[in-house]
């Protein structure tokens, strides 16, 4: 179709623009060969085949924003369709008499119904994500006014790219589907493979055929031309993500998430610059599509503070690519907390794991934080809470500054004997952890949870003073050795203990003791106590006298929910005890963290906050209406709630319970007095 | 400039503090030892003397049980060298150590010496006033802030109702921290850690001298306890202390 001089201009731009566009992508692989080393290197073709599934099937987009989602998969399946459109366009162009049109085949006839109804979905798509974008300008889109952001996306770069990548979608596709229409009508062939195409060829019967073929031809070079021209433009635009997505998908983490990367450098752990980042997390920048998804979920940017995940990746991203990387790759750039994060956002983050799950294109900003704090930590520069809670933790082995001696003074108002299982063999070792053992709130809970196990005859005890609290938080602050040293404590002591289970009611202990322990030498069976009430429950173990009659809604922790997929086990035990359980609109792998975790609850709240998200939560739950008990499986949870029911004013409409006062009150076991003049 | 700190450990008052069979100590069984808060201010003045002018920072402590944390953590958090006093015994009086850590500073060529302002186990304030005399060395206690001034040095000192006054030391000189510019800073474990693995903790060996008249404990016991408050409306709080 094309003339001689016209197929010589398009091969040596495509020369042209494949060289400018290497430079932009071999750049890109220096950059990334300069984070420090990751393992991502097992199973690859179980990764990529993975990752590609996945992405077929767009699953990673569909967690939240589902009509969004719709459209760009409108985009997606379009865009992928049309990869076999422009090989056959260039078919069409250098081979001489090459067409699909007009063709009785029913082949090429279905491939023409495609290529026309696709062209119309990604229009379509299109046009709703500019519309979106430029006039509807949702909310969750925008960054709160005290998050650190590059000069680049203050001046509007984000919605520049967006606009460059939108115009460059609808030019190429909508030219495409044009240049059909001229060729239709300029050959005058009705092809009804093409209908919507054809309607358009209805329009153009009647110009002159030097015009029909000059329009065929602008057509060409505007969908062609420009996929080509837009190489070089590939490495800098957010349009980069439908190459490096995929890839980052498919390198992603394969440990469990809720075990931390261990310190490779001791010298100098953690992170500070960019290239202290594990590659696969300088990758991250690059995947990154600017969605804001992460902030949207993200406990501490919806509580006003300056943290937004989103622009985290955002400014590692526009610092790559404005300057300072020398044309060798070598980086000169401001550090993280200069360039992509500031000190205070770092700290305001919570770990709870909304931002990397929810991520579409597999990016961990969290993992970036936790490595921000650890070298803060060992530079020894964070909140004074903080360090007076880790040099208690250091001192006395908990975070209340208590004497480890009082660790199991709880156990003293409870008419029967808790075994030392630091002393005789028991079934089951309760690991009691921080909270559960010197909060007051939390002592009747763990109280209920003796009564129970008790009365359903269970083996079971307690390490008393030998405990000392198993270092989630303190690792997730950023306090590397410390957790290490406690975490050694621990698997010393319980060498020395003889027990078949570990069982702990504490998310953040179950988390460490499973996931984070085996790496330092503790393998042990670690059971939630929700999986085991649930078990007591199911073996009758655990018999229900008086089911309990109440509308009730369950918080999933963190810790024991997206970290650790156990999000059955205590609705189970709840329903089975009888209450009627309603869920809240963020629930399960949704759930919104109560704002306590990654060592949250031993700092202050952002002077920016302009709500805390426990009272958020709270009023997600009383918004269901007739809810009576907002029910947890987390002591860290029952102090936030406790506090958040009463400080957003809602102390007469809910209380907070544990899913075991359920079961206490279901048995009709003798309850503590806290419990008692609650129900 | 050379900054000697004697860090001195005092029971952690988060145990409770019981007498023993003789009547006249404290029960060391169930005791937990710690740095002294003071003391950990009067290091961190003495570290932000060294990050502001030149400065060598030499933490000294009397050779006790678990003595080697604290001193590998003030290493950890920059001070130059840790010192570890042999032969004297720990639970001589303020008067005593006095002299084993001027004979200290002085053979270490101290040109200040910063102790706590006081502790748990001198609330009197005795060891500061009692290194000086034996240094014949000037002394201010409650310092809040020190600066170096020409050869000597710039103190600030804190009186009741929050009233400061200025004054000039020339050295050597001994002074008592209240409370150092800013929190003591954090010393993290893996930093102290390494520092275990890599630093060596000097010694040194002091015979104290024979000393003058002095005091010993004849008793000790906790007071006693008197009924307590009544609540007012009535309601009596149960449980608490179970």
């Amino acid at each position: 179709m094309l003339s001689l001089a016209e197929r010589l201009a398009f091969g040596w731009l495509v020369i042209v623009c494949l060289y400018y566009a290497q430079i932009g992508f071999v750049q890109m692989i220096r950059i990334i060969r300069q984070g420090a080393a990751a393992q991502r290197s097992d199973n690859l073709i179980r990764r990529f085949a993975l990752a590609l599934a996945i992405v077929g099937l767009q699953l990673p987009l569909f967690k939240i924003r589902p009509i969004v989602s719709i459209f760009h998969a409108f985009i997606f399946f379009g865009f992928s369709f049309y990869i076999l459109v422009n090989v056959n366009d260039m078919l069409e162009a250098y081979i001489h008499g090459w067409t699909t049109l007009g063709r009785d085949s029913l082949l090429l006839g279905g491939f023409n119904l495609l290529a026309d109804l696709f062209s119309i979905f990604v229009l379509v798509g299109m046009l709703f994500f500019l519309a979106r974008r430029f006039l509807a300008k949702p909310k969750v889109l925008e960054f709160n006014d005290n998050v650190l952001l590059h000069p680049d996306v203050r001046q509007g770069g984000i919605r520049f790219d967006s606009l460059v990548v939108g115009v460059f979608i609808l030019l190429h596709v909508g030219s495409r589907w044009l240049g059909t229409a001229f060729a239709l009508a300029g050959e005058g062939i009705s092809d009804p493979s093409l209908p919507t195409a054809s309607i358009v060829a209805g329009f153009l019967v009647g110009a002159s055929p030097e015009a029909l073929e000059l329009g065929r031809h602008i057509c060409w070079w505007l969908a062609m031309g420009l996929i080509v021209v837009f190489l070089p433009y590939f490495p800098r635009s957010k349009h980069l993500h439908i190459m490096v997505a995929p890839v980052n998908l498919a390198l992603n983490r394969r440990t469990p998430k809720g075990a931390m990367d261990s310190v490779a450098d001791a010298a100098n752990p953690g992170a500070k610059d960019i290239t202290d980042l594990p590659w696969p997390q300088v990758l991250d920048a690059y995947a990154c599509i600017m969605c804001t998804r992460c902030h949207e979920v993200c406990p501490a940017h919806e509580s006003g503070t300056p943290l937004s995940p989103s622009a985290l990746e955002i400014n590692k991203r526009y610092m790559l690519r404005s300057g300072g990387v020398a044309a060798d790759g070598i980086i000169d750039l401001p550090s993280l907390l200069e360039g992509a994060i500031s000190e205070d956002a770092v700290w305001a983050c919570t770990a709870c794991y909304a931002c990397v799950d929810v991520c579409p294109v597999g990016n961990e900003p969290l993992m970036d934080i936790l490595a921000i704090r650890r070298r803060l930590v060992f530079d020894a520069a964070m909140p004074d809470e903080l360090a007076t809670v880790l040099k208690s933790v250091d001192e006395q082995g908990n975070s209340f500054g208590e004497s480890a001696r009082r660790r199991p003074n709880w156990t003293k108002s409870l008419d029967f004997e808790i075994k030392d299982a630091a002393k005789e063999p028991v079934e089951y070792l309760w690991f009691v952890g921080d909270f559960a053992s010197f909060n007051e709130s939390c002592q009747e809970v763990s109280r209920n949870v003796a009564r129970v196990l008790q009365a359903a005859g269970v083996d079971f005890g307690i390490l008393g003073k030998a405990e000392k609290t198993a270092g989630n938080d303190i690792r997730r602050v950023g306090e590397e050795g410390l957790f290490e040293a406690l975490a050694e404590d621990n698997i010393k002591t319980l060498e020395g203990c003889d027990f078949k289970k570990i069982f702990t009611t504490d998310p953040h202990t179950f988390n460490a003791l499973k996931n984070e322990y085996p790496a330092l030498g503790g393998e042990y069976e670690v059971v939630h106590y929700s999986t085991l009430l649930l078990e007591l429950l199911q073996s009758g173990q655990i018999s229900i006298t008086k089911p309990v009659e109440a509308k009730v809604t369950y918080h999933d922790p963190c810790y024991l929910g997206r970290y650790n997929g156990i999000y059955e086990a205590p609705r189970e035990v709840m329903r089975l005890c009888g209450v009627d359980l309603v869920e809240m609109p963020r629930n399960r792998e949704k759930s919104f963290c109560c704002g306590a975790g990654g060592g949250r609850i031993w700092m202050p709240d952002h002077e920016d906050m302009t709500q805390r998200p426990s009272e958020n939560r709270i009023d997600e739950a009383v918004a269901l209406g007739g809810v009576t008990y907002f029910t947890v499986a987390c002591p860290k949870d029952m102090t936030m709630y406790s506090d958040a029911v009463k400080t957003s004013g809602h102390e007469a409409d809910m209380a907070v319970r544990d899913i075991v006062d359920f079961v206490v009150q279901a048995m009709e076991l003798p309850q503590g007095e806290a419990l008692a003049a609650n129900v | 400039m050379i900054i000697v700190v004697p860090l001195n450990l005092v029971p952690d008052l988060v145990e409770d503090l019981e007498v023993d069979g003789s009547g006249a100590a404290l029960e060391t069984d169930g005791l937990k030892f710690k740095l002294n808060e003071f003391d950990d201010h009067a290091l961190e003045e003495a570290l932000l003397i060294k990050d502001s002018d030149q400065a060598q920072v030499l933490a000294l402590a009397l050779d006790t049980e678990n003595i080697d944390k604290v001193l590998f953590t003030a290493l950890a958090k920059g001070a130059d060298r840790a010192v570890k006093i042999t032969g004297a015994d720990a639970a001589a009086s303020s008067r005593a150590l006095g002299s084993v850590f001027a004979e200290a500073a002085r053979q270490l060529d101290a040109d200040l010496v910063l102790t706590g302002v006081q502790s748990v186990a001198d609330l009197e304030g005795q060891l500061g006033p009692a290194v000086a005399a034996a240094l014949q060395a000037p002394f201010i206690g409650v310092v809040t802030n020190i600066t170096v001034a020409g050869a000597g040095v710039a103190v600030r000192k804190e009186y009741a109702s929050g009233i400061t006054a200025d004054f000039e030391m020339d050295l050597p000189a001994v002074i008592g921290v209240q409370a150092a510019r800013q929190t003591p800073r954090y010393a993290p474990v893996s930093k102290v850690r390494q520092i275990q693995d890599s630093a060596t903790l000097e010694e040194l060996s002091i015979t104290p001298g024979a000393g003058g008249a002095q005091v010993s404990i004849s008793a000790m016991a906790h007071p006693e306890r008197g009924e307590g408050a009544k609540n007012a409306v009535g309601y009596r709080r149960t449980g608490a202390g179970a």
